[in-house]
């Protein structure tokens, strides 16, 4: 089944990680008229015509495709915080923050709540130029694991996506270099001391972007 | 260290090593097949699987002579010096990596540990580009190139990245569970 996650790999597929997206709360202006909801996750509503609510993505999405709802897109998804996100992401080396599921979240608007977004192409664009930038980024960020010993990467600011796409290969590169660069195999005067400093460090650690 | 059930642990064994037997032995004749009489001659050369050879190197009946391409001197060190992303490792050994890792303690060459190192990380970067970008047409002629360790590492970052474009096509949101299609069979 392609819509689950490989048994043996310890990732989630895409569309697992846009099921955990739903849970993300956004603003819908409701317009219909109903009591609020008590679920396990928390107490939504009431829902009153005209009167803003938050809500779980899955539950805006169900509402807005019966025609009970339109949504408002989040704060970070106007053409303005885009655009300065793309350009500090284009000129910075380290990531900007976004949410943690902008990928999955931004999708899942643009394919049920196209008519709730102002200037959609615009924004899907944005979108997809940070997404682009970023993973840029994140192939020349992760040369730097064989350039010196590295036992762990910081992944800060890097979305469930991105983080979800190179899992499987950094989790494996470094694994590998780890066998290999073992103070067994490498034996200096250099790695003996690094060894002693290990124990109580843990190690270096790397930030994806220092350069 | 090595899991017990992993079959790349119990395949990169099977290579085969050049070895000297130290001591005449009886009854091994099938190693070393040049007569009919059974017995392997203190001095005489054989190929024997790593991890043949391992035990019996412990044991100081035979002394193990590294493979040709972990010598030092030798072809393959000059070309991974020289353009490691393009060596033919495949070819020398699926195993490269792990036999190295292997070998290199029983032999005691100290060199080996570094090489590899090397190697890896030269290819590490080569396998880094092709794996999060390259379109499927470049892949097959450089896959060629890789030992087992590499081409893992290479379908790690392939299908990752290939599942990701496809969710994003979009296509069918909804699957059949794949209980769902099946049949039931008639009560008898």
């Amino acid at each position: 089944m392609a819509g689950q996650s490989d048994a043996q790999a310890s990732t989630f597929s895409a569309a697992e990680l846009e099921f955990l997206a739903e849970d993300e709360l956004i603003e819908i202006v409701p317009n219909l008229r109903m009591d609020p909801l008590n679920l396990i996750c928390g107490d939504f509503g009431p829902f009153r015509p005209q009167i803003a609510t938050q809500v779980p993505i899955w539950l805006a999405v169900a509402l807005k495709k019966r025609g009970k709802c339109a949504i408002r897109p989040p704060d970070w998804m106007s053409v303005e915080k885009l655009t300065q996100v793309l350009e500090a992401e284009r000129d910075a080396e380290k990531f900007q923050p976004l949410p943690f599921h902008y990928v999955e979240i931004s999708r899942l608007l643009f394919d049920h709540a196209r008519d709730d977004i102002p200037d959609i192409y615009m924004v899907r664009s944005l979108i997809e130029d940070i997404k682009d930038v970023r993973f840029h980024k994140i192939g020349t960020g992760l040369e730097i694991i064989s350039k010196e010993r590295t036992y762990a990467l910081r992944l800060k600011n890097l979305s469930a996506m991105e983080a979800n796409i190179v899992r499987p290969f950094v989790t494996r590169a470094l694994e590998t270099f780890y066998k290999l660069s073992s103070p067994d195999m490498i034996q200096d005067s250099d790695s003996v001391q690094n060894r002693q400093h290990q124990t109580v460090n843990r190690g270096p650690r790397r930030q994806l972007k220092d350069r | 260290m090595a899991n017990y059930y992993d079959i790349d642990d119990v395949l990169a064994e099977e290579e085969i090593l050049p070895a000297v037997f130290q001591q005449a032995a009886d009854g091994v004749g099938l190693l070393d097949s040049s007569d009919d009489t059974n017995k392997v001659g203190a001095g005489s050369k054989v190929e024997l699987p790593f991890w043949l050879a391992r035990d019996l190197h412990l044991r100081g009946v035979v002394s193990i002579d590294v493979p040709p391409y972990f010598k030092k001197i030798s072809r393959t060190r000059k070309e991974i010096g020289a353009d490691a992303a393009h060596v033919d490792l495949r070819s020398r050994c699926q195993y490269f990596y792990e036999l190295g890792l292997k070998i290199a303690p029983l032999v005691g060459d100290k060199t080996i540990g570094p090489f590899l190192l090397v190697a890896f990380q030269t290819r590490y970067k080569e396998v880094l580009v092709k794996a999060h970008t390259a379109a499927s047409a470049v892949a097959p002629k450089h896959l060629t190139l890789l030992t087992n360790e590499e081409t893992k590492l290479y379908e790690a970052g392939q299908s990752s990245t290939a599942a990701f474009k496809k969710w994003r096509m979009g296509g069918p949101r909804l699957q059949k569970a794949t209980v769902l299609g099946r049949k039931r069979k008639p009560i008898e």
